[in-house]
């Protein structure tokens, strides 16, 4: 458990330091948000509230690729990941380190590219606040679990960028179709569905496992 | 294995260094189920020739002798990348990976030819070539996974950390796949794709050319499993054979 804190707070403070991951996130969610934009069949307010939800999560799942990229390029350098693996007691709890992290680094660019969402796109997010943090912070859970997993096997193949998206999209399906289920409810005045969030409850739960007992033969010396 | 100690003198004693007793025996197996896929796929094509046209979908229809054994193994394969991967991980030996890449392989030849085979019925009863069929997605998502599956193992060069990096992402494919039927029958689910045989749609004189289908399918899977078994098996004596070359020089 210390463990995790360890690096947790290491994670933190090296990226407090640097600051570069989380605007790199940030500037790319915010660019997609502004593509989008022209993409759009028209701009009526109506046409950008039904597809908001949509979108947003396109852009969290795009920021949430780039920032899992570099998630473990920096303990590349020096062998770290090989320190890592040595370090007493189990490799899962690096796992949770890790995977807090990025979690935390996530939602903070989740609550920015919603604020310009909010601004660009016209729509009130604060009448559901509640409902709409749970539905992202649930959803991002799962993205961040699966997430670390496989970009700690990405970082170390050859073309590293390139591969992660394509093992984590598809694992990434069930959480984007709970999370975009739930916004698109929520957004419309309507009450969280319940099916949605037992969903992504569900995906999180399997992800954490997967991702904990798996870590420990991902890692080596 | 083998008693020899100079074993780079004896290459047909040095083939079968490291692989495992099972292993030895694929080669064997293969002759068996080569000569059973043989005579069974000439009863096969016989069999689907004479069976009768369907009266509302046409000649279309005789794509039921393909496809859904298609799908069978595809399943059956990336099942037994599952299982491999989970073995390989709990043992520790290296026949059980080489098993799983097979199983992956050939799982993908198969849900490819399903892929193509579906669209092209699709077409003539549907009218369109794809829907977002349960079904459908779902077998589109595991094909995806299990290409991503066989990059990773390409990106991650041979040796046993791509071996546990495989294995681990087979883990999170297996359970991909209850995840995303779970999904669907949440959110949307309405199917146009048709149900099961148990439910008796088949017509008179169409069950047995579609028994004969799997039968031939089936021979096809463990024929092409147990080659590219074999072939895997045999590219590691190339390599440990290469590498003793480098010493000797």
């Amino acid at each position: 458990m210390n463990i995790a804190l360890a690096i947790l707070w290491k994670d933190l403070i090296t990226e407090w330091r640097a600051r570069d991951r989380v605007i790199a996130m940030l500037l790319f969610s915010l660019l997609t948000a502004v593509i989008f934009y022209f993409a759009l069949p028209d701009q009526r307010p109506e046409t950008l509230r039904a597809l908001t939800p949509g979108l947003l999560w396109t852009a969290y799942l795009f920021a949430a690729i780039l920032g899992l990229n570099r998630s473990f390029a920096l303990e590349l350098e020096n062998e770290a990941l090989s320190g890592l693996a040595l370090a007493p007691g189990g490799r899962g709890w690096i796992f949770l380190g890790k995977m807090a992290a990025n979690f935390i680094l996530l939602s903070l660019v989740q609550v920015l590219t919603a604020l310009a969402f909010a601004i660009f796109y016209g729509i009130d997010f604060g009448s559901s606040i509640g409902e709409l943090s749970l539905t992202i912070g649930l959803a991002t859970l799962g993205i961040c679990s699966v997430g670390t997993l496989l970009a700690a096997m990405a970082v170390r193949t050859r073309l590293r960028e390139v591969l992660l998206p394509i093992l984590l999209l598809p694992a990434l399906v069930p959480i984007l179709a709970g999370a975009v289920r739930a916004t698109l409810s929520v957004m419309a005045g309507e009450e969280l569905p319940f099916s949605a969030i037992q969903l992504l409850i569900v995906i999180d739960g399997i992800y954490l496992v997967v991702s904990f007992l798996g870590f420990d033969y991902i890692l080596d010396e | 294995m083998t008693q020899n100690t100079n074993s780079s003198s004896h290459p047909t004693a040095s083939l079968h260094e490291g692989l495992s007793p099972l292993e030895e025996r694929v080669g064997r197996w293969r002759v068996f189920v080569g000569v059973g896929l043989a005579l069974v796929t000439i009863v096969y094509a016989w069999a689907v020739v004479q069976a009768p046209v369907d009266s509302s979908q046409g000649i279309i229809q005789k794509i039921l002798y393909v496809h859904p054994p298609l799908a069978y193994g595809a399943y059956l394969g990336f099942v037994i990348t599952a299982i491999g991967g989970f073995l390989y991980l709990w043992r520790g030996r290296e026949d059980f990976d080489r098993l799983a890449v097979s199983g992956a392989e050939v799982g993908v030849l198969f849900c490819t030819l399903m892929l193509i085979t579906g669209p092209i019925w699709a077409r003539g009863t549907w009218g369109r070539w794809w829907s977002w069929d349960p079904r459908l997605t779902v077998t589109l998502l595991l094909w995806f996974v299990y290409l991503a599956y066989l990059l990773l193992r390409s990106f991650a060069g041979p040796g046993p950390r791509t071996a546990r990096f495989a294995a681990v992402y087979s883990m999170v494919g297996l359970v991909l796949i209850p995840l995303n039927y779970y999904v669907i029958e949440i959110f949307d689910n309405r199917s146009m794709h048709p149900d099961n045989l148990e439910k008796g749609s088949l017509g008179d004189g169409m069950g047995w050319p579609f028994l004969m289908g799997n039968l031939a399918l089936g021979f096809a899977f463990v024929y092409l499993l147990l080659l590219r078994w074999d072939v895997e098996a045999r590219r590691l004596f190339e390599r440990r054979r290469e590498a003793e070359q480098d010493v000797d020089q």
